[in-house]
Order: C-alpha cells, then structure tokens, then sequence
C-alpha cells in the first residue's frame, strides 16, 4: 500500500528544495515552513524568503528508534539548527555522531530524503552537512 | 457544575486479543450498570486507532456495542490530548444542560503493527509540514530537547534518570499499570538508546488501553467536581518557540485556569510525562520547580507522598502505566478522582483533596490542564 500521496509531495516542494519560509511585513519575523498567518503576530502579510543555507547545531539527537521509512538508514544524526532568521529541524548527513558538537557550522544539501517502497514516489528534499 | 459519579481503568497492555470495542466494553462494564443507565451522550477519545483499527464515526459503533442504544454519540481526536478535550465536551455539556448525564470513553490501539509502524503513526503527532518530514518521531525531538536542558542548566544525564525511576516505583503499586517493575537511575543510562540522550527507559511502553468516567450535573455519590478545563494551542514546532525550553501553551493555559481560581492547594498531580524531559518542562511550566531545577528537586523527592511538594504522577505516568495515546488523560483523570475519593487502588496520596491533570500533545501544540476538587 502506498503511504505518500504524490499531489502532497509534489505540492510541498519548493520550500523542501529550496529552504523557501516567509517573513512577516508587519513584525519582520520569519518561520519556515511557510504559514498562512505569522505564528508571532497573525498578520497575514507575509512575504516567501529564501533561508541562509548555512548555520549551526543548537542541539541534536542520535536517533535509533526511526520509524519504518527510515530503518535502513539508522542512526539518523537530527539537528536543531539557527539559520539566525529562525530555525529549523533537520537531518544531518555525510557526518558521523562523534563529529557533531553544539555549535557546529553545517551547510543545506541537496538529497533524497525518503521513498515510498519499490513503486511509490520518491521524497528529495534538503539534509544538513558539516560545511566543508 | 459537573462531577464524576463513576470511574473505571483496565490494565494496559498489549491487548493482541482485543479489538477497540472490547477494550472499550471491558471499561465501561467495570463500572456500577447503574451508573450507565440514561446516559444522555457518549464521548469517544480516541486517536492512534483511527490508523490502526480504522473506523469512522467510532463513538456510535461503540455505544451500540455497549447496549447503549438511546444515546447520543460523538468522537474526539486531539492526539494525545483528546481525553482531555472529551472531559471538557463533557463539562460543556452537563453545565449547558444539554445532559444530566455524560459517559466519556477514552479508549485506544497501539499494538496492531510492528513498533516500527506503531512509531510512524506516534509521529503524526508531530507537524507533518516540518518535523515528519525526515521519517523521525517525538523521540528525536525530545532528544534534541533533552540535550539543549542538560547543555543550557549544566544538568547531568543521571539527575535526570530519577524521574524514570520514580515513576517505576510508584507504578508498581497500580494494578492498572503496563510495567510494575522497579529500576535504578543508574539502569536508565544503561538502557538501549533511542534518540541519544534518551534511552528506551526515558519514555513510554506501547500499549493499548481504555478508561471509562461519568459525568453527572447532580453530586451524589460523586468521586470529585470538575472545577474547570482550560487549554491553550502553542506553537506548532519547537523551531518556532521564542524558548524551546518554556512550554507556551502549557504555561498559558495554566495561568488561564489560575486567573480563574484561587488554588491554594493542590495535593495530587498527573502530568504527561511521555519522556523524561517532558515530565521535567511541565514541572517548571507550572513553577512547581525553577527553570533548571526540576530533575534536581525530583531526585531530591520533592514529589514523593514524603516530600514537600505535590505528589506527581502517583500512577506511574505515561512512562510505566503507560500511554494509550488518545485515552491517555482520561486515565489520568479516573486517577486523579480516585484519588481525591480515596478509592485508588495504587500508591495513595493521604487526605488528598484536589488534583491537577496535565496533558501535552507532542511537545506543546495543545496544551490543556484539568482541575478536580473533593465533594463536601
């Protein structure tokens, strides 16, 4: 059975591919993803902005209890990540546990995130690397 | 005003054997027939069986299951707040006069699939616009939160396995409880990890269960008054929170229900501990301990019948009664009236005469806090 509607996939991609959140006209904070009402003021003038590409690790997880979709690919590095506008959970790549500290400077990267079995879609999206 | 006239719990567990109307029935059947006659409406609380034993529209396919064919029926599905939701549908109901009599069911199915899966639909919980979207649940949330409080206050991983430990010990005296076993602090850092800090004895068993409460307008015979139901809605994420370490909601819905009430005493709490560092965030959301000090005064046994605060959690908790997700806080409220009653059948909070529930979805998008006092 397929788990992941294709339209939901599709329709989310431009801000899984290119960091795209939205800053806030009236109290000039920004959230990602891209809500339909500021989350801090409720105004609903809000404009997309793209993301800084790179930030550092507030804090983060070594993951072992992933669920299915992500079982062969355990431990999953998870960060929580200051981009300075705002922040963003996310996964780290191309990095093991032991090279991750607080305060690591990591970079967005392109990558497939996920699929839905042998047949069903398959997921890219953005994943954090320590920045070379 | 609206009381609980009856309250009844079954064990949690791995119910293999039993679909999601028969651990319903198996509740509701352990209260007084009586107490189940003329029942205006059924609430349903339900949330993770929606994905693992589908059925729409469940609250009317219940009652009938229950014989109660002259009711009236409606579901509730707010995560893992949905049985607090349901107890407010119910307040809402008898205080309105819609009902004189309301029969809440909180009942739900975790252990249809393999853990795996069962973790997939736990997720949920979580954003899916954000959080879900790298196949990780609430554990490496938690991790990541449990890493920023140990990193921000300078707390070591071993104060905070009292809380884990604690909740063991307490579990083992409930008959209702899914692990009533006891373990050291020292064995929670020992255990398999799941999100690192975390390890699998930082959070709750996966269980099914159900847990039954009537609610009546009249206090005869009533185990405790609903004094009130607040809520708040947080952020959706923790990337968003100002603090990732303050419990928004938690905090705002608190102070909703203090700005109502003067709760000079509140003897018993039951918290929603679904990770350690969520049992210890609650605690200082409602200032039961400053910021940073909460797993210190736990391991101090601050929250023990000996201590000087408020016993918390005297059932267990999510972590050892375990944690049926959309039945969860309707568990949590039967212990609280039973407790004010002095009819629990666990450990026991002496001369205990209002209590607090606490019930968090994920890590705060809703918040709501249920406050029970004794009748005179």
């Amino acid at each position: 059975m397929l788990s992941k509607s294709p339209p939901v996939v599709w329709r989310s991609r431009i801000y899984r591919y290119r960091l795209i959140g939205c800053k806030c006209k009236n109290c000039g904070r920004v959230h990602y993803p891209p809500a339909s009402a500021c989350p801090y003021c409720s105004s609903r003038d809000l404009e997309e902005v793209e993301l800084p590409r790179v930030g550092k690790v507030l804090s983060y997880s070594i993951v072992y209890a992933v669920d299915s979709d992500a079982r062969e690919r355990s431990p999953v590095i998870l960060g929580l990540i200051d981009l300075g506008v705002t922040r963003i959970i996310a996964e780290i790549t191309d990095a093991n546990p032991e090279d991750i500290k607080i305060g690591s400077q990591l970079e967005a990267v392109f990558r497939r995130i996920g699929e839905d079995g042998e047949t069903g879609v398959i997921i890219y999206g953005l994943k954090f690397r320590p920045v070379i | 005003m609206a009381y609980i006239t009856g309250a009844s719990m079954i064990n949690i567990d791995r119910h293999y054997d039993k679909s999601i109307r028969r651990l319903a029935s198996d509740a509701v059947f352990k209260l007084d027939s009586s107490s189940v006659e003329n029942v205006d409406y059924v609430i349903v609380a339900s949330s993770i069986s929606y994905l693992q034993e589908p059925q729409l529209d469940l609250a009317s396919y219940i009652a009938s299951a229950l014989g109660l064919r002259n009711a009236r029926a409606f579901n509730v599905e707010a995560g893992e707040v949905s049985g607090a939701t349901a107890v407010l549908m119910a307040k809402s109901l008898v205080d309105s006069r819609l009902a004189s009599k309301v029969l809440v069911v909180g009942v739900d199915k975790l252990s249809n699939y393999p853990s795996a899966v069962t973790y997939k639909h736990i997720s949920l919980l979580n954003d899916s616009e954000s959080e879900s979207l790298y196949s990780i649940g609430l554990g490496g949330i938690a991790g990541i939160l449990m890493r920023l409080y140990m990193e921000t206050y300078k707390v070591d991983r071993l104060t905070l396995a009292y809380w884990p430990a604690l909740m063991h010990s307490n579990a083992k005296l409930n008959p209702y409880a899914m692990l009533r076993f006891t373990i050291t602090p020292e064995k929670v850092l020992d255990a398999m990890p799941i999100a690192d800090p975390i390890t699998l004895l930082d959070t709750f068993p996966i269980g099914d269960g159900a847990a039954a409460l009537v609610v009546e307008s009249k206090p005869r015979d009533a185990l405790a008054e609903i004094v009130a139901v607040e809520s708040a809605v947080g952020y959706p994420s923790i990337t968003l929170s100002p603090d990732p370490l303050r419990i928004d909601s938690l905090e705002l819905a608190y102070s909703r229900l203090t700005e109502k009430l003067d709760l000079k005493r509140i003897d018993v709490i039951e918290l929603h501990d679904s990770y350690t560092i969520s049992a210890i965030l609650q605690l200082e959301s409602l200032r039961l301990a400053e910021r940073g000090k909460a797993a210190e005064a736990v391991a101090n046994g601050y929250f023990t019948v000996n201590g000087d605060g408020p016993v918390v959690n005297p059932s267990g908790g999510l972590k050892a009664r375990g944690h049926p997700i959309g039945a969860t806080s309707v568990y949590q409220v039967a212990e609280v009236a039973s407790q004010i009653a002095g009819i629990f059948p666990g450990l026991k909070v002496p001369d205990a005469k209002s209590g607090l529930v606490v019930s968090v979805n994920g890590f705060g998008s809703n918040s709501y806090v249920v406050y029970l006092r004794g009748v005179e």
